[in-house]
């Protein structure tokens, strides 16, 4: 079940009046309405993968326990280490198990030695590993660190903190001391948090329906053909895969955050206008929060972070930049693209530059940004773009083919949409996008934030006649991120 | 809670209207002509009638039609008279022209050409032979006047029936439900765009698992059944013709031969039937002679074809 599709409207509005009507007055009814629609959003995909999310609570349940229960540093670890395999077990099974046997096995064939891959196995992707586990994971790790004060009792609550439908499958990553305080506390309706998590939808649905279901198909043949065009093709395929990339999952998150709203609780921001950023650094403070979060907290933090000699920084830099590329995927196009950047924040990182822009946004107090900013906001992007080529393409081969044809075919050609739609409409689209996203850019939880009813009205009618406009039944709607 | 539910219904009818009036006002989405079947038991578009076509949900092609006095899309009354000469351009939705303002159509690229001469056009989305040598035959007084007669005929599709009878689908279009709901341009425009099918599937589904199952194959008609099919429709076309006539000195079928059986094609030249190819025409045309977002020929294309027309008639018609 998509957030964009009937079934989950359907879903969503008999769930939402369930919850405060009839199981209004009961934290633990609707905590078990939470848990039971978690199971059967999940279940929609394939249910017999509820069994490894059950799994998953279960062991981080009675792992948080057991580091509560005991004082010993080295008991609690050994605790925490049982999350975490079981966790990344669990990842390296699913995700990562044929890509280690197939990467043994090429290697081995370039050393000379030919070997049969026959320990690869058909194994199918459940959607949504990637983020419950770093979820569940984070419990043991906030109750290791005591950041979390001591581990829930109440089993129903906390696998209704794993599995809660809105972030189940492609984030926002939450902190246990963020959403699991809310499931165990009391929530009461209120009117303007659901409104502005209908507002929040509204503006997910947008960015997931006109800005990337549209532009899906153009990127989709630009990448599929991309030996048969010129550099200009080849560059607005990546321009437009930067954007279609942006749309869906920020539109995914905007759509989670809003639905959580409905049924009062608040998750963490996922994407904060990662287009208008400064620097790489800034970049990473923007787009896809929640992981960065996750990796600061509990992979740099832990190996020293910044607080170490500039060496074991620049490493722990690297390290996670490779870690969260292999995040992404089992493919070393995820590796290539976490190295890439590695290497463009380390000068940022080197020049004292990483956290300049940590709590201001491009045109701070001004209508306008500066020729400066304009000029840092396009590098960025141009770099963040770039990278976009590895996280594309289908192989390492394929992306640095890729990179060829824009160096060595260096020539113009208009291109025309493989659907025979006008182009025009894309970039117009495109403009006023990244024009709105400016205006709104300070607030990245209220995107309709206009004092005029008037003007909010002609937005909201704007935003689903764009919606009408650019919708085609024939693409696919499935969410990019669901593939991490 | 009740506020938020009232708001929202209060919000969502709000919108609904801007959009309808949004659609409207920037003819987003096409204006559906009324049909009917006239006293002849011919069908054709209510007469006196004009509105917008529009191709593509973002208005990829747009152009304005105008139903004549006769039913047909047409710049011009079809008053036929012994004294002029008239070409009749007999055919289905390429020859109806929907596609193209009507005052660019193929006739009046015809009329440019040949002095002297009115070109009519009785195109209907739809029309096959039967409904074209019916139309002729129930109007025999108006085409008998008429000089030149040109059918739009494609075999795959035209020759399915081997007699004429009224499409009752096609009138049910025309239910008061129907013509109410395509009123509501909101809808139309949904509709085309898409936005409907995930409910009209989840219906279908539900409706499939409460039947019973049917299993159905789909194969690929062998060379024998194509033949068979082929000679099938042949018979029809002998059997429209035997029902409704055909004056060989004055029709001529207006016919794609890469897309017509080499058996068909003898036939009518084993019996004199006249016909215009109008295959390398459009196909050695080094620029698009269809429009991007739909089969039907372009601006381009309906030059090409009143070339061929004209180029056909030029040592005809002094």
């Amino acid at each position: 079940m998509v957030f964009n599709s009937l079934e989950f409207f359907l879903f969503l509005s008999i769930v939402f009046t369930l919850y405060w009507s009839v199981f209004k007055k009961n934290l633990k009814a609707q905590n078990l309405l939470l848990l039971f629609a978690s199971y059967l959003f999940y279940g929609w995909w394939d249910w017999r993968f509820l069994s490894l999310i059950l799994l998953s609570t279960t062991v981080d349940y009675f792992v948080g326990l057991k580091i509560f229960a005991n004082e010993k540093k080295s008991t609690r670890k050994m605790w925490l280490w049982v999350s975490v395999l079981f966790n990344v077990g669990l990842l390296g099974f699913f995700k990562y198990f044929n890509f280690f046997v197939d990467s043994w096995v090429d290697m081995f064939s370039m050393l000379g030695y030919e070997m049969k891959s026959t320990w690869t196995l058909r194994v199918i992707l459940p959607v949504g590993i990637s983020f419950y586990t770093f979820q569940t994971m984070s419990y043991s790790f906030d109750l290791y660190y005591k950041k979390l004060e001591q581990p829930t009792k109440d089993f129903l609550s906390f696998a209704a903190f794993v599995s809660f439908f809105p972030q189940l499958v492609a984030g926002p990553i939450e902190r246990a001391s963020n959403l699991l305080s809310q499931i165990t506390n009391k929530r009461e309706f209120s009117y303007n948090q659901s409104v502005s998590g209908l507002k929040l939808i509204l503006w997910g649905l947008f960015k997931k329906v006109v800005i990337a279901d549209s532009l899906g198909p153009i990127v989709d043949d630009i990448f599929a053909n991309y030996s048969t065009y010129p550099a200009s093709t080849l560059i607005l395929g990546v321009t437009l895969f930067s954007f279609q990339v942006y749309g869906d999952f920020s539109g995914y998150s905007d759509i989670a955050i809003g639905t959580a709203k409905l049924f009062g609780i608040e998750l963490m921001s996922n994407f904060k206008f990662p287009n208008f950023s400064r620097n790489v650094a800034e970049y990473w403070q923007r787009w896809h929060v929640s992981l960065s979060t996750w990796f600061r907290h509990y992979v740099y933090i832990p190996l020293g972070g910044s607080r170490v000699s500039k060496l074991k920084s620049v490493r722990n830099i690297i390290i996670i930049f490779l870690v969260s590329g292999f995040w992404h995927g089992a493919n070393w196009t995820f590796v290539f693209w976490g190295a890439f950047h590695a290497l463009a924040f380390i000068p940022v990182f080197l020049m004292g530059r990483n956290t300049i822009y940590k709590n201001s946004v491009v045109g701070e107090n001004t209508i306008f940004p500066s020729l400066k900013e304009i000029g840092q906001v396009v590098l960025t992007f141009g770099i963040v773009t770039f990278s976009r080529i590895f996280f594309r393409s289908e192989s390492i081969t394929d992306a640095f083919a890729f990179i060829r044809g824009i160096t060595n075919n260096f020539t113009y050609e208009v291109y025309h949409h493989p659907m025979g739609y006008r182009m025009i409409d894309y970039y117009i689209l495109l403009a006023l996008f990244v024009l709105y996203e400016y205006i709104i850019r300070k607030d990245e939880r209220s995107p309709f934030k206009f004092k005029s009813k008037m003007v909010r009205f002609i937005i909201y009618t704007l935003v689903i006649l764009l919606m009408l406009l650019f919708y085609d039944d024939n693409v696919d709607r499935s969410f990019i991120y669901f593939q991490f | 809670m009740k506020k938020l539910f009232f708001k929202t219904i209060l919000y969502t009818i709000l919108i609904l209207l801007a959009l309808e009036v949004l659609i409207r006002v920037l003819h987003l989405t096409k204006d559906y002509p009324s049909r009917y079947i006239d006293e002849f038991g011919v069908e054709k578009w209510v007469p006196n009638q004009k509105g917008m076509s529009v191709t593509g949900i973002r208005r990829q092609n747009f152009s304005e039609y105008k139903i004549n006095n006769s039913g047909y899309n047409s710049y011009r009354e079809f008053v036929p008279t012994y004294d002029k000469t008239e070409i009749a351009l007999v055919g289905d939705s390429f020859i109806e022209g929907f596609h193209q303002h009507y005052y660019n159509a193929i006739g009046k690229k015809i009329e440019s050409k040949l002095t002297d001469v009115e070109v009519y056009e009785f195109g209907y989305a739809g029309y096959d032979l039967a409904d074209q040598l019916h139309l002729i035959h129930a109007y025999k007084s108006m085409f008998n006047k008429i000089d030149h007669v040109i059918l739009g005929l494609k075999f795959e599709n035209d020759l399915t029936r081997g007699e004429y009878n009224i499409i009752q689908d096609r009138i049910h279009l025309e239910s008061p439900l129907y013509k109410n709901i395509r009123k509501i341009k909101l809808i139309v425009h949904a509709q085309n765009s898409g936005v409907f099918d995930p409910i009209l599937n989840i219906i279908g589904s539900i409706s499939t698992f409460l039947k019973p199952k049917i299993k159905t194959y789909t194969k690929e008609k062998t060379k024998e059944e194509i033949k068979n099919m082929h000679l099938a429709y042949i018979e029809n076309f002998k059997s429209l013709i035997e029902k409704y006539g055909f004056d060989k000195q004055r029709f001529v079928l207006l016919i794609d031969t890469s897309i017509t059986p080499q058996i068909f094609i003898e036939h009518l030249e084993e019996n004199n039937y006249k016909y215009i190819d109008f295959y390398d025409a459009l196909n050695t045309s080094k620029t698009p002679t269809t429009l991007i977002y739909d089969r039907h020929w372009n601006n381009h294309g309906r030059h090409l074809i009143a070339n061929l027309i004209v180029k056909y008639y030029s040592n005809i018609i002094k």
